[in-house]
């Protein structure tokens, strides 16, 4: 690893304004589980390392019913894991931090580092697009918002213009319910082959606020357009469940690589995709009658 | 009488050094610091094989922080290994990605490292062989042009007469099976310091298995004297057969600190100890088998390739192993093996535990599953109707004594009716399962299978003679305190031998164990021993170290005697105490008697000495038949799994292992054992393979490199069967590979018996699964 110099900006401003000053050079650090690696590896040799964590505007879960859930960028995966707030409000959340990588590495990486680092794999990106959450980007000129799909461009590549960094992820109040599923070999610390995440919510009967994520099958996490414009507003039936998940396998785009190859990919996102809808949209009958 | 019975024998004593690596002060190889310390760094080969024309290092050296940078020039030019093809610094030819081309000694890993960017190699690449097909074609290039051939080795092996077995045959099956390349996965990677003292003597502080054969084969390749090289044994973070040869990082850093005129530590990464670290070989295997309608076998014909990449090491005689099992595991009347070892530009491979009995007992054991359907039998029945048995000696000449195979196989059958559901919760399950954390994903009953499937192995329990000697040193002194050294040249290496050494004597000498201290670790100090290796540690160090203590038993017994005024054979050793066996009150303590025999004159220290080597021969060399060890180990495993039939996924919900270990001194330890086997077994049969492609090894990390993580293991269930070896110390004989070589047999036997589909490539991961599952779908209540 080449040497870096370090910096430990205390406010949000002075970490934009180090972002501003030491230029193209500088990269941010969070938890470094990401960013390490690839500086160890020789990927990446930047000149200054910003760390974010001690930028208190950074830190923090809170709830609103109107903004709904907000979560600071340098909040580790085992907050969001052990958050009250974010289990009553965002289960699906909980869950999905609670089997990524393993308790030390929770205890270090971030919701920003996930995000930032843009990995087609990462396991915070199809629950949050389902979730229909936000990001908020925030840099010279002020703050901006995005939804979270719009946020990831290709692979590493995200919509974060120079000198901007992703402060918060803004979740709306949801009334549906929200499922993801990884498959991996392993039950931790590893990447997904393929994630899967659903959200829809039954109303007397159909199917509603239908949205799909998928996971390490295209250069971005994507959504399953099709499919949900499919199952949008219909009584759903085996067959019309079937037809969406083909619908999503036909959406993906996946590559052949260690972690597997592309049929097989495609495979477990019809798979995936039929038993995540087929809970949900039995949970949601249930829960539809109480 | 209640006194005659051993106490420390079967005890659950956990292991002595445990305290020390769970608070971290153990001195692992990647720990040693000596004053002045440099650090070595090995600049590796660009291509598969080539011609190196050129090495330029005058960029590296004149790098501030660099002494020095070392080539072939810097090296004798003896070859060494196993094969004698082997070199520390390729000179003219490399032969493989991992193949060592020039070295830089620098006060710091990271100066070394960016002085290896600085040596300008010049390379004419030569035409890569990447499969023994390949290889063995005609026109291809030769690795070693010398040998004259790629192919290294063939082991040919027979008895009885395979054709008259077709004949007898009523059933007769074939498959062809492919193996995988598997790494080690030491925690600790592989680290060397070396060290030049003043006189010119050498001592190198080294995870090596083999202290004695490596000072040996050091001194051949450094062109030394043996007695000019002293070998000292850090806590080993794990071997499993990596330290089992001479490789050249070790000549390298010798060499490396005879330049730098100072201690030099050179310590692999992950990643380059995936890569330049031996694996286990990979092999092609064709399997013909054939039975009687009435269940009995009549032959096998096995015809494997193995890959051994562009140089030789121990791990080229694993064909012996597989050759064993072939011949030796259940009753075959006719049996033919052969066997080809082959040169490639592939990765370096070499000895693995079990050393080719997971690859042999997985052809095997499936076969047999095969075989038993086929004749229309109960897989464990036809295994008992075919099984060794006791005091027999088999066609290939082993000699065997006890015999506990049809035990365990009754023992795991035993609890194969048990319902797994309520068993099955694995370590990972302490807490119920969300519908996401399900790992099959919430797939509906409708879409899982289970099965449950066998197989046994035999191994090795009495040692393995594969070379001249198969012996092992002791000395076990007593002192004026009554405080017990055992100084043994059996190597620890995690496996709990200076545990169960430290209960062998503990018990000969009746004192508790905190008497008890073994000293293992110095060339200059242990007497010889041929290594660490073939499960031998506690039978054959065992004996030599029970050998030792009776005779300092014995020394105390003298002079206790004279003291107690009771002949020597009237006394016993119990508690601390030297007894009147027919009247234990009379009774003086040992460390009394030991100051009578030391503080007077003519006096005389007590130090019992033992050296045991087992009554057993080297395999006669055209027919490969003998009895290489002294003793036979047997197990048997159930696996229970799932099976996801959308997904490919296994779940093994269970594994039931039972061992015939003898008698078991520590059961804890052995459990240990059993456990740890298992769990290289599962990776074995379902997530690990190093991923090799054009002779690159795709997946150097344990991020893409999968191991079977706590959280992924399922129950196993041990089961200790003894039989009370003749020969073994106490009764013992050894355990330490048989934990993971039935495994992924019993695992394919398993998902053959839930969804009816018979693998053969290792390791059966869920894409392989489901392809296999594309072409067979099991239909509803199969
Ligand atoms: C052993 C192991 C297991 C893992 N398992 C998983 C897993 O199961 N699932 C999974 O999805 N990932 C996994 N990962 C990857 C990694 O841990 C996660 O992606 C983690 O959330 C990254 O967060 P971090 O804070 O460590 O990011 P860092 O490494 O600190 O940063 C990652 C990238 O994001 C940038 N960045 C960080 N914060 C911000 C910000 N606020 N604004 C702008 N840019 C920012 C950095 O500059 C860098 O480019 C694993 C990693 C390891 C080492």
């Amino acid at each position: 690893m080449q040497p870096f110099e370090y910096h430990s900006p205390r406010s949000l401003p002075e970490a934009l304004r180090l972002l501003q000053e030491l230029g193209d050079g500088a990269r941010l650090i969070a938890g470094g589980t990401d960013l390490l690696l690839r500086m160890k590896q020789g990927q990446l040799a930047p000149r200054a390392l910003i760390d974010l964590r001690r930028a208190a505007e950074l830190h923090g879960i809170s709830f609103s019913p109107e903004e709904g859930l907000r979560i600071g960028a340098a909040v580790t995966l085992r907050e969001l894991q052990r958050s009250p707030l974010v289990r009553d409000h965002c289960p699906c959340l909980c869950e999905t931090a609670s089997w990524m990588a393993s308790e030390q590495v929770r205890s270090l990486a971030t919701v920003g580092g996930n995000l930032c680092n843009a990995s087609p794999a990462a396991d915070l990106a199809p629950p949050l697009m389902v979730l229909d959450a936000q990001a908020v980007l925030v840099g010279p000129q002020g703050e901006r918002r995005l939804p979270v799909e719009a946020f990831f461009l290709g692979p590493g590549q995200t919509a974060l213009d120079r000198g901007e960094l992703l402060k918060e992820v803004l979740v709306p109040p949801t009334p549906g319910n929200a499922l993801y599923l990884k498959h991996a070999p392993r039950a931790f610390m590893d990447i997904a082959v393929v994630g899967v995440a659903v959200h829809l919510r039954m109303e007397r009967g159909l199917a509603r606020a239908v949205r799909i994520a998928l996971g390490a099958v295209g250069p971005t996490p994507l959504r399953a357009g099709p499919s949900e414009a499919l199952l949008e507003g219909s009584a759903p039936t085996a067959s019309l469940l079937e037809e969406a998940a083909d619908l999503a396998a036909r959406a993906c785009s996946p590559i052949d690589d260690l972690r597997g190859s592309a049929w097989y990919r495609r495979r477990m996102v019809r798979v995936l995709t039929r038993r995540a809808l087929d809970r949900l949209c039995a949970a949601s009958l249930v829960g539809e009658g109480t | 009488m209640s006194q005659e019975q051993p106490t420390l024998i079967g005890a659950r004593v956990p292991k002595l050094d445990a305290p020390l690596k769970a608070t971290g002060s153990a001195t692992y190889g990647h720990d040693v610091r000596l004053p002045g310390m440099l650090h070595g760094r090995i600049l590796y080969s660009e291509y598969p094989h080539a011609r190196v024309l050129r090495v330029d290092t005058a960029r590296a050296q004149a790098l501030p922080g660099v002494k020095c940078v070392l080539t072939a020039a810097d090296a004798p030019d003896t070859r060494f290994g196993y094969g004698r093809d082997n070199v520390p610094f390729k000179n003219q030819v490399v032969r493989s990605l991992r193949d060592e081309v020039a070295g830089v000694v620098a006060v710091d890993p990271e100066t070394a490292e960016e002085a290896l960017r600085l040596i300008e190699v010049e390379y004419e690449p030569l035409t890569p062989v990447f499969s023994p097909e390949e290889a063995l074609a005609e026109g291809t290039p030769l690795l070693h042009p010398d040998r004259g051939s790629n192919l290294f080795q063939t082991y040919h092996y027979e008895h009885g007469d395979p054709q008259a077995g077709e004949r007898e045959s009523d059933v007769l099956l074939e498959a062809e099976y492919q193996l995988p390349y598997v790494s080690h996965a030491c925690l600790e990677t592989s680290v060397v310091v070396a060290h030049f003292d003043p006189h010119g003597r050498l001592t190198l502080w080294s995870t090596t298995q083999i202290p004695f054969l490596l000072q040996r084969d050091l001194a051949e390749a450094l062109g030394m004297d043996g007695s000019q090289i002293r070998i000292i044994q850090t806590a080993i973070g794990g071997a499993f057969g990596r330290g089992l040869d001479i490789y050249p990082f070790e000549p390298i850093a010798a060499l490396m600190a005879r330049k730098a005129g100072r201690p030099v530590r050179l310590a692999f990464t992950r990643a380059e100890d995936s890569i330049a670290a031996p694996a286990r070989q990979p092999a092609r295997v064709r399997v013909r088998a054939g039975a009687r309608r009435d269940g009995r076998l009549t032959f096998r014909d096995v015809s494997a390739v193995l890959d051994i990449g562009p140089y030789v090491s121990w791990g080229a005689v694993t064909p012996l192993v597989m050759m064993e099992t072939t011949a030796s595991l259940y009753k075959v009347p006719h049996v033919r093996f052969h066997t080809d070892c082959v040169y490639t530009n592939n990765p370096v491979t070499g000895a693995m535990r079990g050393y080719g009995n997971p690859q042999s007992t997985f052809f095997i054991e499936t076969m047999m599953d095969r075989l038993a359907e086929a004749v229309g039998m109960d897989p464990v029945e036809f295994r008992l109707l075919n099984a060794n048995e006791p005091d027999t000696v088999t066609p290939q000449g082993l000699v065997i004594t006890s015999c506990g195979l049809k035990e365990c196989l009754q023992a795991v059958a035993a609890r194969a009716d048990r319902a797994a559901g309520e068993s099955a919760a694995g370590w990972g399950q302490g807490t119920p399962v969300s519908p996401a954390r399900d790992p099959f994903h919430g797939a509906p009953p409708s879409r899982r299978r289970r099965g449950i499937g066998f197989a046994a192995t035999l191994n090795v329990g009495g040692g393995a003679r594969i070379y001249r000697s198969d012996g092992c040193g002791a000395t076990v002194k007593v002192d004026d305190f009554g405080h017990v050294t055992l100084v043994t040249g059996a190597t620890e290496i995690g496996q709990g031998s200076e545990t169960v050494l430290a209960q062998i004597v503990a018990e000969t000498l009746g004192v508790s164990l905190d008497d008890v201290s073994v000293e293992n670790s110095d060339t200059d100090v242990k007497p010889w021993d041929v290594g660490v290796h073939a499960s031998r540690t506690t039978f054959i160090a065992g004996n030599a170290a029970c050998i030792a203590a009776r005779q300092a038993r014995d020394q105390i017994f003298e002079t206790a005697a004279e003291m107690l005024e009771v002949k020597p054979e009237e006394l016993i050793a119990r508690q601390g105490k030297v007894m009147v066996r027919d009247d234990p009150e009379r009774s003086i303590p040992i460390s009394k008697a030991v100051r009578r025999r030391h503080f007077r004159q003519g006096g005389r220290i007590v130090i019992g000495e033992g050296w045991y080597d087992p009554p057993t021969r080297l395999v006669d060399k055209a027919t490969y038949k003998g009895n290489i060890s002294a003793a036979y180990g047997f197990g048997a495993q159930m696996a229970e799994v799932e099976v996801d039939l959308d997904t490919g996924i296994v779940r093994v919900l269970r594994l039931v292992c039972a061992n015939d270990v003898g008698r078991a001194i520590n059961p804890m330890a052995v459990e240990g054992q059993i456990e740890g086997g298992a769990q290289m077994g599962l990776g074995y049969a379902l997530t690990e393979e190093l991923l090799v492609q054009e002779g690159r090894v795709l997946n150097p990390t344990f991020a893409d490199y999968r191991l079977f993580t706590a959280a992924d293991m399922p129950r196993i269930e041990t089961i200790i069967v003894e039989t009370d070896d003749p020969g073994g110390p106490f009764g013992a004989k050894g355990v330490g590979e048989m934990g993971g070589t039935p495994t992924a047999a019993a695992i394919a036997n398993a998902i053959y018996d839930a969804v009816g589909l018979r693998l053969t490539t290792l390791p059966m991961t869920p894409e392989r699964v489901l392809a296999a599952l594309d072409t067979h779908q099991p239909k509803d209540g199969e």
